[in-house]
């Protein structure tokens, strides 16, 4: 699986830069240099002919409404956790712990990934892109584990930025 | 045509009553004086790139503009640069009056309509007039629209009803109306698009505002029955929620309408489902 999504991004990013080589040189809007150079994403290229509207991607609630509905919910609900972080004491609350350092990594990792579809997607980046997909993932999966056992085996997360807060 | 004539024939009515003083000097006598305006010098900076001579770099040039022998609008100067200056200089124009959109640039700044954005007239500051931002240029001041009118295309910007009424046209209330009051306005300039990041980095997948706020448009539109195929278009990563409400296309929008809070509308449309 990965070596073929390797392989096949590697093929990708060698059109890609032909035809940024080739695009170095200067754009003549010529019916036949048209026809021949490579559609880039981005790139002045059309797929199909000037009358053929653009196509969509499969649609996918998960990809759309819901991911967006969770990351609103996800921010909404950060405002009392942190709140209630503040009048409580952890250790005394140990599920409040556990939920504000998981619902803060999970935000943090959504925001991060929005950053890499913004600017470094795979369509554009095959491997740079994907690369740090899976960075932030395991980034984000370790962090989880990290928090889990800060909060089971030392003082938990609010009692730490308590003790921060008032060093 | 009327009164050419009319004026003539008073002309020739006063060279009958003093017919000793010549045709030429009576009609001299006749015509008002323009009273001369001082000259108001204003540095017009303008972004020129040829295609013919690709391997130019895109520069800006300068032409001085006297602002007291042009219209106030920034096209009156584009259209008097272009005839009486350099008839290279190349930019879409058509109804003078907003309503075309086809005069949509970069001026000082900020995505706008040439006809409807007045000249500053303090001769002291510059103004630069650019294409509009993020776009492969055709030449000078004239973007390639062809992927935006492609994705417009794409939202299929038409009535779908699979059951129109047999003996008449489609009725609709005035409140149902009044919701496709601030959207059905838009001219299609491309100012707003063209002014949002998101729609910069991701213009092959991501609408932009123009094509978002004209897919609600026909959301909104009481007659259409499309509308779940339309909102399960946008059910993607990329095409709708590549927007993160920066509000850009409202602020430059020339005619004044909003298409963030369409595109906000949409979404809250497509979460509540």
């Amino acid at each position: 699986m990965s070596a073929s999504l390797i392989a096949r991004s590697a093929v990708n990013q060698r059109i890609a830069s032909t035809f940024a080589r080739s695009s170095l040189r200067p754009l003549a809007f010529t019916a036949r240099s048209v026809s021949d150079a490579a559609y880039v994403p981005g790139g002045p290229i059309y797929k199909g002919t000037v009358n053929d509207p653009t196509t969509f991607p499969p649609p996918s609630k998960t990809h759309g409404s819901y991911h967006w509905a969770f990351e609103r919910l996800l921010s909404a609900g950060l405002v009392p956790l942190t709140a209630a972080a503040f009048v409580t004491s952890g250790s005394s609350h140990a599920l409040l712990d556990g939920l504000l350092g998981m619902s803060l990594v999970m935000h943090s990792h959504i925001g991060f990934d929005s950053v890499l579809v913004d600017y470094l997607h795979p369509r554009k980046f095959p491997i740079l892109g994907r690369a740090l997909t899976w960075a932030l993932r395991a980034t984000t999966v370790t962090v989880l584990v990290g928090v889990y056992q800060f909060n089971t085996n030392d003082i938990g997360l609010i009692e730490l930025i308590a003790k921060v807060w008032h060093a | 045509m009327q009164s050419v004539l009319a004026r003539s024939s008073a002309l020739r009515q006063n060279a009958l009553k003093t017919s000793v003083r010549s045709f030429a000097s009576s009609s001299a006598r006749a015509q008002a004086v323009p009273s001369e305006k001082p000259v108001l010098n204003k540095q017009f900076k303008i972004y020129r790139w040829n295609p013919d001579e690709p391997g130019d770099k895109p520069t800006l040039q300068t032409y001085n503009v006297d602002l007291n022998q042009c219209g106030p609008m920034i096209l009156d100067a584009l259209i008097k640069i272009k005839n009486e200056m350099d008839p290279t200089l190349t930019f879409r124009r058509s109804c003078r009056e907003g309503i075309c959109g086809s005069c949509a640039m970069n001026i000082n700044g900020q995505n706008t309509l040439a006809c409807l954005c007045r000249i500053d007239r303090d001769s002291g500051k510059d103004t630069k007039i650019y294409p509009l931002p993020h776009m492969y240029i055709v030449k000078d001041l004239v973007p390639d629209l062809t992927l935006f009118y492609k994705q417009y295309k794409s939202i299929e910007p038409y009535l779908q009803n699979d059951n129109p009424p047999a003996d008449r046209e489609h009725l609709q209330s005035p409140e149902d109306r009044r919701k496709l009051d601030g959207m059905y306005e838009c001219i299609l300039c491309a100012c707003c698009s063209t002014s949002c990041p998101s729609y910069w980095w991701n213009q092959d997948e991501y609408l932009g505002p123009a094509t978002l706020m004209a897919a609600y448009r026909w959301m909104a539109d009481s007659r259409d029955t499309y509308k779940a195929q339309r909102k399960e278009k946008l059910q993607n990563e990329m095409s709708l929620y590549r927007c993160h409400t920066i509000f850009n296309c409202a602020r430059t929008c020339p005619k004044g309408l909003n298409p963030a809070a369409a595109i906000a509308k949409i979404k809250l449309e497509l979460a509540a489902e």
